[in-house]
């Protein structure tokens, strides 16, 4: 805004002042508003993350490459028939952190008492880690899978073993219908019982060697139904998702989670919007202290406006003078925020809330295996957009004011004398 | 422009009617008045004779109901708001009874702040503040702020802000009405002198017989009318 040279930034910043209390009570509002609005989307942010990162594991990572058709209808006959050369296009990509070929598909499991119908998962113990495997962070009877080609062996989920009346070295008879529509049959031995603190997923966990998987379906030796790609940061899964796209073979979809599970992208966006609207409440009040502060304060000097349209000063320039106010308020504003809110920020996104007792001993949020500690982690962006929205804000709360201010009448303010 | 040897500021006709509530206030009714270049001029009467009101039309601060108010040849109510305004900062200076500084300016700051308005170069506007503040007494409280000055060194704070910008017309309504009588002769010899050696045309609109004494000429305004009209030697 062309305001000549009218030293309006300083008489602003001086302004603001002159009333310590009522500035100091407005800041202090927008430290809390804006501390609010973090703590908000930090727990958000961590906490959708960390579901994404879980579901990732659990599924088919944050980039699945599988059948175009999988996603609509999975079978085992929709697979990537060459996962490995998948593996080796993903792992070329920036932000790909870790590939694994993956073999999914309905099964049932019976012993000589019990039966139960169930989802299994088929990996290579040797290509899966922590990062890409949820389960091997959990509690252990038993071993995890050691290989591949291991042979007769089954990691059940603990509700699941209870279900089938089974402990470590019991059989289970596991029955799946090949790839060529056969039924065929497979005799394992339990070799390790895993509590992951997700009750659907205990109930329902099957783990297989893929080696022995492949062999019972007819796969062949490089073939799966789906290959997991990993990535250092799930807002890339777009991106990467598109690059991936250009570099597979013909005759296979690549799909970033949020496609892949529509369900949990469906329960993030509801959750998300909720939060949104929760910080446009929390901006909104903001707004209307911040605005009271400012009418009060231009309603208390519409004589000082009047006297300064009397020496000369434009509509304009008074108008932008309370505009610098309210500028300098959203800037006091947010670094009081940052210094203010630093250290519990440092605090939370290291130590966390511990919500296990709130969980009440289940850690899982719509069917995804939860951390019971809330940590406050907010992304970049978010933190630049609750500034923006602090700015924003501020802003548009100046702008009566600031409008009053540019219409004192300068004979009415000195008739008043 | 007016020209060289016309006035610079002339009243024909002027009425105001002002609305207070229900009631109709008729602060000046057919006002005319002529005012020359370095005039050192007093408008008395009595409480509501309408001396506050032709300053306020001189100053481009209100609109006549009636009548032309025309200052350096451009008649005020054909003027735009902005215009208006453009005019206060560029060719009228004010002082005001009350003093009216901008409290979070010091001294300097208040004195320089119609050049800066205009955008007057910075080491001519340090120039002329320096100067005009040494002229008023008060070298050495340039970086004081309203606050840490008398009323009076207010007053000279104020004359200062208005002769600064070289106005063709400074107004003062009451500019004695709030300090001692020392106080308001330092004020009156400050203005007088620089109407004297600046040329500096002055429009008083006063109660004060001090100021009265000083004028070298005094109208009398009574019922929104000149009764009197005396020039002194």
């Amino acid at each position: 805004m062309a305001t000549g040279n009218a030293k309006l930034a300083t008489m602003a910043w001086r302004n603001i002042w002159r009333n310590r209390r009522r500035t100091l009570i407005t800041v202090f509002g927008i430290v809390f508003g804006v501390f609010m609005a973090v703590l908000m989307t930090g727990i958000g942010d961590s906490t959708y993350g960390q579901m994404i990162d879980h579901a990732a594991r659990m599924g088919g990572g944050h980039v699945v490459v599988q059948h175009p058709d999988y996603q609509r209808l999975p079978t085992l006959k929709k697979t990537v028939p060459d996962a490995e050369a998948v593996e080796a296009a993903a792992a070329e990509l920036p932000h790909v952190e870790g590939t694994t070929s993956r073999i999914t598909g309905a099964a049932m499991l019976a012993t000589a008492k019990h039966s139960q119908g169930t989802f299994f998962i088929a990996i290579d113990p040797e290509r899966e880690s922590e990062d890409t495997f949820g389960i091997l962070e959990g509690r252990w009877e038993g071993e995890p899978l050691t290989s591949a080609d291991q042979e007769h062996a089954v990691v059940l989920g603990a509700v699941m073993a209870e279900n089938l009346g089974v402990k470590l070295g019991s059989k289970v008879v596991y029955t799946v219908t090949d790839k060529g529509g056969e039924i065929v049959s497979g005799l394992v031995r339990v070799v390790g019982i895993v509590t992951t603190g997700a009750p659907s997923l205990d109930a329902s966990l099957c783990v297989l060697p893929i080696g022995e998987i492949r062999r019972s379906l007819g796969y062949g030796p490089h073939e799966s139904t789906m290959v997991a790609v990993f990535i250092d940061d799930h807002r890339e899964a777009d991106a990467v998702s598109e690059a991936l796209a250009a570099r597979v073979p013909e005759g296979v979809a690549v799909l970033p989670w949020n496609e892949a599970q529509p369900d949990l992208a469906g329960f993030i966006a509801m959750k998300q919007g909720g939060a949104v609207v929760f910080e446009v409440i929390i901006m909104v009040l903001l707004a209307a202290g911040i605005f009271n502060t400012l009418f009060v304060s231009v309603m208390e000097r519409l004589r000082e406006f009047g006297i300064m349209s009397a020496i000369g000063f434009s509509q304009r320039q008074l108008f932008a003078l309370v505009m610098w106010e309210s500028s300098w308020l959203a800037l006091v504003g947010l670094v009081g925020s940052v210094v203010a809110i630093a250290g519990p920020y440092i605090h939370l996104s290291t130590n966390g809330f511990d919500m296990s007792k709130m969980m009440g001993g289940s850690a899982e949020v719509a069917g995804v295996a939860m951390d019971p500690i809330l940590y406050v982690r907010i992304h970049p962006e978010s933190a630049l957009s609750i500034a923006a929205a602090v700015v924003l804000a501020t802003l548009v709360s100046g702008l009566y004011p600031a409008w009053r201010a540019g219409r004192a009448n300068p004979a009415d303010a000195i008739r008043v004398v | 422009m007016a020209d060289d040897d016309g006035p610079i500021v002339k009243l024909e006709g002027v009425h105001k009617t002002y609305r207070q509530g229900e009631v109709q206030v008729k602060a000046l009714r057919g006002l005319d008045l002529s005012v020359q270049p370095g005039e050192f001029l007093a408008i008395t009467g009595p409480s509501g004779s309408g001396k506050t009101t032709a300053l306020n039309l001189i100053g481009a601060l209100d609109e006549p109901s009636e009548g032309s108010v025309v200052v350096e040849g451009r008649d005020l109510a054909r003027m735009s708001r902005a215009e208006r305004s453009r005019m206060r900062r560029d060719r009228i200076g004010f002082v005001f009874q009350a003093y009216n500084l901008v409290p979070v300016l010091t001294a300097y700051e208040n004195a320089e702040m119609v050049m800066r308005l205009q955008g007057t170069d910075p080491e001519k506007r340090r120039e002329r503040v320096m100067s005009l503040l040494r002229e008023v007494g008060l070298q050495g409280m340039e970086d004081r702020r309203p606050d840490q000055l008398s009323g009076g060194q207010q007053q000279r704070v104020a004359i200062a802000r208005a002769i600064a910008s070289d106005p063709v017309v400074t107004l003062a309504d009451e500019p004695t009405a709030n300090v001692d009588s020392a106080t308001a002769g330092k004020l009156l010899d400050i203005m007088e002198k620089l109407n004297r050696e600046q040329g500096v045309t002055f429009i008083f609109s006063t109660h004060d017989p001090r100021v009265m004494e000083r004028a070298r000429r005094v109208v009398r305004l009574v019922d929104g009318r000149v009764e009197q009209d005396e020039t002194r030697a």
